[in-house]
């Protein structure tokens, strides 16, 4: 089957066509949307994007494939569901409509499955040489980019321009070294390392490994493949379902109740979820529901921090998947509030900045739009240092702050914090 | 197949869509209807709007204009395809003038835009309809838009000075308050985008109260609070908002937002605003006539935060109930204030004979109901019950003297309910108006009238039986339309150029017309003929706490409406009977505090000079206590007649009988 079918909502688990008419196009959640708040434009809300998907579950669309646009827009931010009174949950939906409608090539599905699944190695291996490539140069990368253009795929050539850290070693291979993070019976938490923290920001996994230690002691690395969510929204469920067998074996081999962290939030919330891909398998589905319990968002962690270490205005921005993927508003701040010397919150400082996975490189235009007026609103608030904990947020505020407002800085949530942390042992 | 844009993409490049996504999602708004269009135009300026519309006019192809589609009666459906206007991208609030307390908005704006912009000026816009995060303040003026806080500070009719609209002719016009003639800016407002689109809108904004508490009350029964809710009225406060909620919508509130309200039949929720001792005299009185209404638990919030969490169940009170079942339908039935308790009792036995589930949530200072009935719009036959009820409660609250529209609008659901409110020539004027300004009739065509030859139902207003002197008059002037014979009507001639009295002959006057024909205590209004002297109906009110809201002047009540010297006199106007030339009589507007059914007709006859109707009658809303009236008015001044009103002239006067000195060269 190409879709889930069923959905878990804030209403009860729901078949897709019952979830989507539980909008009944209020339109509260207008001014929530990002895209629709950018272009005015029915079909990029998310009142929109639901009454696409439920005409064509009716079959009331002559050529479903003018939806294109509509749906691949969507930046999954679910800031919608934040604001709709009965929580549709719109991305999930548009998810669903992706996959019925547009669907993915076989090839590449099959790449995305193996570089995910058979061989996660190849993958750093060719991260790693697309680092390499980076370094030798300007001409060296205008040349590959112009060449990635050719070949039609703009996202990789976007992602490529996106990205300035190149670090030379994976997380993972790091933490492997790591003996103090071997698995045990006195390991008090695992570590679930994002492929963005593995690949492109080993530095915020340490910072995250640093908070974990002073908070709850001595855990462990869990050595994981990627949460799946990559294939969820690009690729195929199979893949995503296989990717989360591996990951819910893997925690339950170490026959620990100990909870679980994960420091992109994309991730977090995504592993929470994983109950929903199993809604028709009922032994798998008791064993993600127990895993998924134990998952938390590395911004749950209740960190000491010394007042008013960090210097400057700080400011967050909520990562969609925080915010609107797990309810998480209130606890990313404690910590970083009491660290700052001044925070200031920024104006809608949980509109999606327009990174979203791979959102930056397939829809350049839009997410440019929403960035720019990110940024806008970080600079109208004065702050110094912008905190985030999705990866793929960290990537794109990066760029637009040097691009915007160099006077400002974007960290992880977990290296703000870990700067200020209390009695660390450094 | 849809029409072809190809010609209008190329006018507005990168500005239309007509794919099937976009006329898919074009086709909605947050009622159950849908219809899709050919397209739609996303308007960034009023000249992309202008020549969208002239496109449109050229080739007789309807439009329809949208701000955020939160319309909850089908008001921007584009019922005969054509091009959706879009003004989601003209959105933005060009500036505030806080001295003059006035903020210039473009159509798109979102009402809590605006209010965000006010803020740091100390000010609000008073009109808050519950979508306010979202809706746009161009929606709130096409819907006459109201909300809670209307109870004090009135409806978006009290709130805009002025407007730029694109007619449906294409071209462009400004009207304001400050215009001479009558008022076509209040033919605007309400207009549901029939009329004229839109483009910006100089809007009123209200100076921040220095203090605000809230009072919670519960009660045994919705007849007590209501009751209570009159007595606060009659006592001369005036509560920034009076809230009122049923058994079964306290329980959703509950199961949803926890905010621990009290287990009652009934729950109050009022704020009130002032300072210092004022405030707490006030507070004194609520508190005291709440325990005299038999209050079973009485809560105080003093500050901000106390207040914000009483209130959060109120503000959730939606979403609570959307959540019970996959639809809910809003009614949006208005009564005067002391029919209330009859109107809930009423709306429970029609929920309960369609076994339609229903919860009931009302503005109740100001007799709005919004009875919340649930289904699945999948499940045909439950879709059609809730709708049925709903119609059923809309026509009880017409036989209870009240109205079928509050703040939501007409739009295509409640058109056929038109017709318990109007007979056919009111109708018929109503549509006369519409093709005064829109002969093509293209501007969002089959809105808010029933559609000719639509079976109607029969009028159940109560009948209001004319005085003797008024049936008179009525005959004359029927006597005279039936010989096509010309004729002037004045009041007390007080305001009319000396040259023209004298020169005239045989004229009718409404002097005769001297009756206050019902002076209801409990709703305070009052309904008094149009040839009453104004310093006569003021003397009988005033002395026993009814004040009339309309300063002192020489000549008839009539008189001063029509010749609108001062720009307040709209303020209380709630309904007029007027007399067209033609002879037909129509009872315009009603005694209830907030109605959007039909044009705004009394509003737009104020300054008209007889030119178009003559008052028979009007109801006015009289308050406790005295209002802020201007002492000497200015001698009001002949007005010149612009092309807009020689249309409604047309419209109204069709044979040209009344008052053709007003045409002739002075």
């Amino acid at each position: 089957m190409k879709s889930l079918g069923r959905l878990r909502t804030a209403l009860g688990e729901r078949s897709d066509y019952d979830a989507v008419a539980q909008c009944s196009r209020c339109g509260y959640c207008e001014q929530a949307c990002p895209t629709y708040k950018a272009t005015g434009r029915e079909a990029q809300s998310a009142r929109g994007r639901n009454q696409i998907v439920r005409q064509f579950l009716e079959g009331k669309f002559e050529d479903p494939s003018s939806a294109e646009e509509a749906l691949s827009t969507c930046l999954l931010c679910g800031a919608c569901t934040t604001a709709c009174p009965a929580r549709v949950p719109t991305p999930d939906l548009v998810l669903e409509a992706r996959r019925e409608i547009l669907g993915q090539p076989e090839w590449a599905r099959r790449l995305l499955r193996h570089l995910l699944v058979v061989r996660p190695d190849l993958l750093a291996k060719a991260v790693r040489a697309g680092f390499a490539l980076k370094r030798m140069g300007l001409a060296g990368l205008a040349a590959k980019t112009g060449l990635l253009r050719l070949l039609g795929l703009r996202a990789l050539a976007e992602a490529d321009a996106h990205v300035k850290e190149t670090p030379e070693r994976t997380l993972a291979e790091a933490l492997r070294e790591d003996a103090s993070l071997r698995a045990g019976p006195d390991a008090a938490w695992s570590y679930f390392a994002a492929c963005g923290t593995n690949f492109v920001f080993p530095r915020v996994g340490l910072a995250s490994l640093r908070i974990l230690h002073r908070v709850h002691g001595r855990g462990a690395f869990l050595d994981n493949p990627c949460c799946g969510l990559l294939a969820f929204n690009y690729g195929d469920l199979e893949t995503a379902r296989e990717l989360a067998r591996l990951n819910i074996q893997r925690w339950e081999d170490r026959r620990s109740d100990a909870p679980v962290f994960a420091d992109c939030s994309s991730c977090a919330a995504f592993l929470k979820s994983y109950p929903q891909l199993f809604l028709r398998d009922p032994a798998w589905r008791e064993r993600a529901e127990a895993f998924a319990a134990r998952v938390k968002d590395i911004v749950e962690v209740e960190a000491p921090v010394r007042p008013g270490v960090l210097p400057g205005l700080v400011t967050l921005h909520d990562s969609c998947r925080a915010r609107h993927g797990q309810g998480l508003f209130k606890e990313p701040r404690a910590a970083v509030k009491a660290a700052a010397a001044a925070f200031a919150e920024m104006e809608c400082s949980d509109d999606c900045c327009g990174g979203a996975g791979l959102f930056a490189f397939k829809h350049p235009e839009l997410s440019e739009e929403l960035l720019r007026r990110k940024i806008g609103h970080a600079k109208a608030a004065g702050a110094r240092t912008v905190c985030a904990s999705g990866t793929s947020c960290l990537i794109q505020l990066a760029r637009g702050l040097e691009k915007y407002y160099p006077e400002g800085r974007v960290v992880h949530w977990s290296e703000a914090v870990c700067e200020a942390l209390d009695g660390s042992d450094g | 197949m849809p029409r072809d844009l190809s010609s209008l993409k190329r006018l507005l490049p990168g500005r239309v869509y007509d794919g099937e996504a976009d006329r898919l999602t074009y086709a909605y708004d947050a009622s159950l209807e849908r219809s899709r269009p050919d397209g739609a135009v996303l308007a960034r300026r009023e000249d992309d709007v202008a020549l969208a519309v002239r496109w449109c006019a050229e080739r007789r192809i309807p439009f329809v204009v949208r701000g955020a589609g939160t319309n909850l009666s089908g008001g921007c459906v584009p019922l005969r395809g054509g091009v959706v206007v879009s003004t989601a991208r003209m959105d933005r609030v060009l500036s505030v003038d806080a001295p003059s307390r006035e903020a210039l908005v473009e159509p798109g704006a979102v009402n809590l835009a605006l209010q965000k912009r006010l803020e740091p000026h100390h000010l609000f816009y008073a009109p808050d309809p519950a979508s306010y995060r979202v809706c746009t303040l161009g929606g709130n003026i096409g819907e006459n838009a109201g909300g809670p806080r209307c109870l004090r500070y009135g409806v978006t009719a009290h709130h805009v000075r002025a407007l730029d609209a694109v007619m449906p002719d294409g071209s462009i016009a400004h009207f304001s308050l400050e215009d001479e003639g009558p008022e076509l800016m209040s033919l605007l407002i309400g207009s549901e985008g029939t009329l004229g689109l839109v483009t910006k809108a100089w809007l009123n904004c209200v100076p921040e109260p220095p203090e605000i508490v809230a009072v919670l009350a519960a009660f045994r029964s919705i007849e007590e609070s209501v009751a209570c809710v009159a007595a606060i009225v009659a006592s001369g406060v005036l509560p920034r908002d009076m809230e009122a909620m049923d058994r079964f919508t306290l329980d959703c509130i509950e199961a949803y937002a926890h905010p621990g309200y009290p287990q009652a039949e009934a729950v109050l929720l009022i704020e009130l605003e002032g300072e210092g001792a004022g405030l707490a005299l006030q507070l004194d009185k609520v508190r005291e006539l709440c325990s005299r209404h038999g209050t079973l638990e009485l809560r105080l919030a003093k500050d901000a935060a106390e207040r914000d969490r009483l209130w959060e169940g109120r503000r959730s009170a939606y979403a609570a109930l959307t959540r019970r079942s996959t639809n809910v339908l809003v009614e949006d039935g208005v009564v005067p204030r002391s029919r209330l308790p009859e109107a809930a009792r009423r709306v429970r036995a029609i929920a309960q004979a369609h076994q339609s589930p229903s919860s009931l949530l009302f503005h109740a200072g100001d007799g709005n109901l919004h009875p919340h009935l649930f289904f699945d719009e999948r499940d045909r036959e439950g879709t059609a019950r809730a709708h049925r009820a709903g119609q059923e409660m809309l026509k009880a609250c017409v036989e209870l003297g009240g109205s079928i529209s509050g703040e939501h609008g007409i739009g295509i659901e409640k058109r056929a309910a038109m017709g318990w409110l109007f007979p056919p020539e009111t109708l018929g004027l109503f549509r006369r108006i519409k093709a005064a300004f829109d002969p093509e009739n293209l501007a969002n065509p089959d809105k808010m009238f029933p559609l000719p030859g639509e079976p109607l139902p029969a009028p159940v207003r109560p009948a209001r039986p004319c005085s003797p002197a008024a049936q008179a008059l009525i005959d004359a002037v029927r006597e005279r339309a039936a010989e096509r014979r010309p004729f002037s009507l004045f009041g007390a001639r007080s305001k009319i150029l000396k040259a023209v009295a004298d020169r005239e002959k045989g004229w009718l006057t409404t002097r005769p017309l001297s009756a206050i024909l019902e002076l209801e205590r409990e709703d305070f209004t009052v309904t008094a003929e149009a040839g009453i002297s104004l310093s006569e109906l003021k003397s009988r009110l005033d002395p026993e706490g009814f004040f009339v809201p309309l300063p002192v002047s020489t000549g008839t009540l009539g008189g001063l409406l029509a010749t609108k010297p001062w720009p307040g006199v709209r303020d209380g106007i709630l309904g007029m009977r007027v007399l067209l030339p033609d002879g037909t009589v129509h009872d315009l507007g009603g005694k209830v505090m907030k109605n959007v059914a039909g044009y705004d007709v009394p509003r737009l006859l104020l300054g008209s000079w007889g030119t178009l109707a003559i008052l028979l009658d009007v109801t006015l809303r009289l308050s406790p206590i005295p209002p802020e009236l201007p002492g000497e008015l200015p001698k009001p001044k002949l007005p010149r007649m612009v092309s807009w009103h020689r249309r409604l002239k047309r419209a109204f006067d069709p044979q040209a009988l009344l008052n053709g000195w007003f045409e002739e060269p002075r």
